[in-house]
């Protein structure tokens, strides 16, 4: 049955079929639309198109009282009818062009009567009113401004057809005839808000788009820190796997006469962390880095951290200040606590915090005086990194925000966590605390855990200032 | 050598339980003894220059001094003694490096201990290359990532007579004096002394310099290029 009917709309048929439905789509809706305010005027064009309504209602009463003869209040109604349209389309310009479309189609046609008769003064403005022209003319406008142009040129159309119907085949007498000019007018303005539109669209998809390679870009970066945490921590387990490998094969020969049993589950032993061996170099194969000049990761920039060194340790901290402080930096290292044996995983983190906190100063506040402060308590390591406000001319450099991501994901990974934020001297403060078995606490998500705060320094204030 | 057929060696690595393992698998071999442990870099210059021994086992990576450049100053200060390099990872860039820096070869940390006791070995001979198709391997990936051939080394191949350069081509591709003397039919004295004039004339310490030598003057072009 569908399958008969569709087959006798011909491809005509179908055409204009589709055309009014998308035509009722575009021009069937109330769907707000809002008008923004200007980057340069803020709200003064919304002021202005309000005091076009007023004025256009005014002029209006005018139009119909006195040119058409009407009468004031009749005047008045269908005035504030077309001031209340030009208005409307601030917010609904769809909904505001049928509005005042039809108001005008309506005064036009009661006039009639009037012309006709001679009743009303003579040469007036008819079918559009000089007054519903202006009024027409800025809802068409504020139309054009915001729907595609295909609605636009679907609305000027229409509005083009009814004018000559209403002037050309019905028509009245004693009148001035304002169809050409107005219809005139109508595409000026279609024509304007179209130009207009399409640029802002245009700076608009730019905006969304900048903003889009900024998530990229963020996320990108999030993946990058997490790579080279993966890295550094099979790293650190490759290293203790290699250690389990030679002692399974060096006790045989520390006992006298080992039994055969001993010897089989050592070499069990010795077969196993050579398997777990060849994975983790699997594994580290695909995580190494794309960055050829450091294609292990582990030099980390400013820092004077070589590659042919072993993944450091609290041990380092020492030598990890001293050479901050060759680059430059002031450094005060304030040490409470005895340190218990943490887990390399943490001490490999708090070292690495406190080094990316280290190069973060260095590159954000050159000259300043640094305050180190490593905490030990039952709980676990609190780090502090404090840095003074900068002595020196401090250059913008690109990848920000990426050493305060890893040091999120270090300490998340954890169980604990880390706070970043500029303080009111003009310095910056980086405080972790890492629990000192190193156990994420269980239950927590991963995204959103309690007690985090990372405040990135120069990420834009998000004040929408470069959304426009 | 200094002791006869007893093959000298000190161990350098940061993690205790390496060295006293290591020294425990080479003790156990004869003919080898472990004559002391460094732990660092820099212990291991110090202590190659009071123990002069035959061959150094070297971690590569160490703190205070990286193992590659103790490689570079101990073979630099000592042409005859031997290092061995030791990789927890793969075969990689830093590898090179140490063979570039004078390591005569390397050994991953989770050989065998006959793996062990047998590179000791043949890094103390220099008669062959050790593991000779890794290490081919290797030298001819990451000569490559060097780029272009460097005219001095391009320069100084000149020097070489023609069969000369046919050994060292042979070097280069891994082989042994005894496969060199088979492959030219000549007796593997003969090649000895055709080595020896090559490292010589080169300036080089060993075989396994004379391969990366080949490669990175061009001599030799990696398969596949």
């Amino acid at each position: 049955m569908t399958n008969g009917a569709e087959r006798r709309l011909t491809g005509m048929e179908r055409w204009v079929v589709g055309g009014m439905r998308v035509l009722r789509d575009d021009l069937w809706t109330t769907r707000p639309d809002p008008l923004p305010a200007s980057v340069w005027l803020r709200w003064l064009p919304h002021g202005l198109v309000i005091l076009v309504g007023v004025g256009t209602t005014l002029a209006g009463v005018a139009q119909i009282a006195e040119g058409y003869q009407q009468g004031a209040t009749y005047g008045f109604v269908c005035s504030a009818v077309q001031g209340v349209a030009v208005v409307l389309a601030l917010w609904r310009p769809v909904p505001a062009w049928w509005l005042s479309t039809t108001v005008t189609v309506v005064v036009a046609m009661g006039a009639r009567s009037q012309l006709i008769s001679g009743q009303a003064s003579d040469g007036t403005g008819w079918p559009w009113g000089p007054p519903a022209l202006v009024a027409e003319a800025m809802v068409l406008l504020l139309l054009a401004l915001r729907v595609p142009t295909r609605a636009s040129a679907a609305a000027l159309g229409l509005t083009a057809f009814l004018t000559y119907v209403v002037q050309g085949l019905i028509g009245a007498a004693n009148y001035g005839p304002t169809g050409t000019v107005a219809v005139t007018v109508f595409a000026v303005v279609v024509l304007i808000g179209t130009a207009l539109r399409g640029r802002r669209e245009a700076r608009n998809q730019l905006v969304e788009q900048a903003g889009i390679t900024a998530e990229e870009r963020a996320r990108r970066t999030l993946l990058e820190e997490r790579n080279r945490i993966a890295r550094e921590l099979h790293d650190v387990v490759a290293h203790h796997m290699s250690v389990i490998s030679i002692q399974a094969q060096v006790a045989p020969h520390l006992v006298e006469n080992p039994s055969e049993e001993l010897k089989d589950n050592l070499a069990g032993i010795r077969q196993n962390a050579l398997e777990a061996l060849a994975e983790l170099r699997r594994v580290l194969g695909v995580l190494r880095s794309e960055n050829p000049e450091d294609p292990y990761g582990l030099g980390a920039a400013g820092t004077g951290s070589a590659p042919d060194t072993p993944q450091p340790t609290l041990d380092r901290l020492d030598a990890l200040l001293e050479n901050t402080r060759a680059a430059g930096l002031d450094i005060t290292a304030v040490i409470s606590g005895e340190a218990p044996a943490y887990p390399p995983g943490v001490q490999l983190s708090a070292y690495r915090i406190v080094q990316e906190a280290l190069s973060n100063a260095l590159r954000h506040a050159p000259g300043s005086h640094v305050r180190v402060t490593v905490g030990h308590d039952v709980e676990g390591l609190r780090l502090e990194i404090l840095n003074s406000r900068p002595s020196g001319p401090v250059r913008p450099s690109p990848g920000v925000g990426h050493g305060l991501l890893g040091m999120r994901e270090r300490a998340m990974m954890l169980g604990g966590h880390v706070m970043a934020h500029p303080t009111l001297h003009g310095g910056f403060l980086v405080s972790a605390f890492l629990p000192k078995d190193g156990v994420r606490a269980p239950g927590r998500d991963r995204g959103t855990p309690e007690g985090l705060e990372l405040i990135f320094p120069d990420d834009p204030p998000p004040t929408g200032e470069e959304k426009r | 050598m200094t002791s006869g057929a007893t093959i000298r060696v000190l161990i350098a690595d940061d993690q205790q339980m390496v060295r006293q393992g290591f020294t425990v698998l080479l003790n156990a071999h004869p003919g080898i003894e472990v004559i002391g442990q460094a732990v660092d870099g820099l212990d291991a210059v110090a202590q190659v220059a009071e123990l002069t021994p035959d061959v150094v086992l070297m971690d590569i990576r160490m703190p205070e001094l990286g193992g590659i450049e103790a490689t570079h100053r101990i073979t630099l200060a000592h042409p005859h003694i031997k290092v061995l390099v030791l990789t927890t990872f793969d075969l990689d860039e830093y590898v090179y490096e140490a063979l570039r820096a004078g390591a005569s070869g390397f050994l991953l940390k989770d050989a065998s201990a006959d793996q062990l006791a047998e590179a000791v070995r043949v890094v103390a001979a220099g008669d062959a290359l050790l593991a000779p198709g890794i290490t081919r391997k290797l030298i001819a990936e990451f000569s490559r990532l060097n780029g272009t051939p460097r005219p001095p080394l391009k320069a100084r191949v000149g020097d070489l007579t023609e069969r000369e350069t046919e050994v060292l081509t042979l070097i280069a591709q891994g082989l042994s004096n005894a496969e060199i003397a088979r492959h030219l039919v000549v007796a593997e004295q003969t090649v000895k002394t055709h080595v020896g004039r090559i490292l010589v004339k080169l300036g080089l310490r060993d075989r396994t310099q004379a391969a990366v030598f080949a490669y990175e003057s061009g001599l030799v072009r990696p398969s596949g290029y």
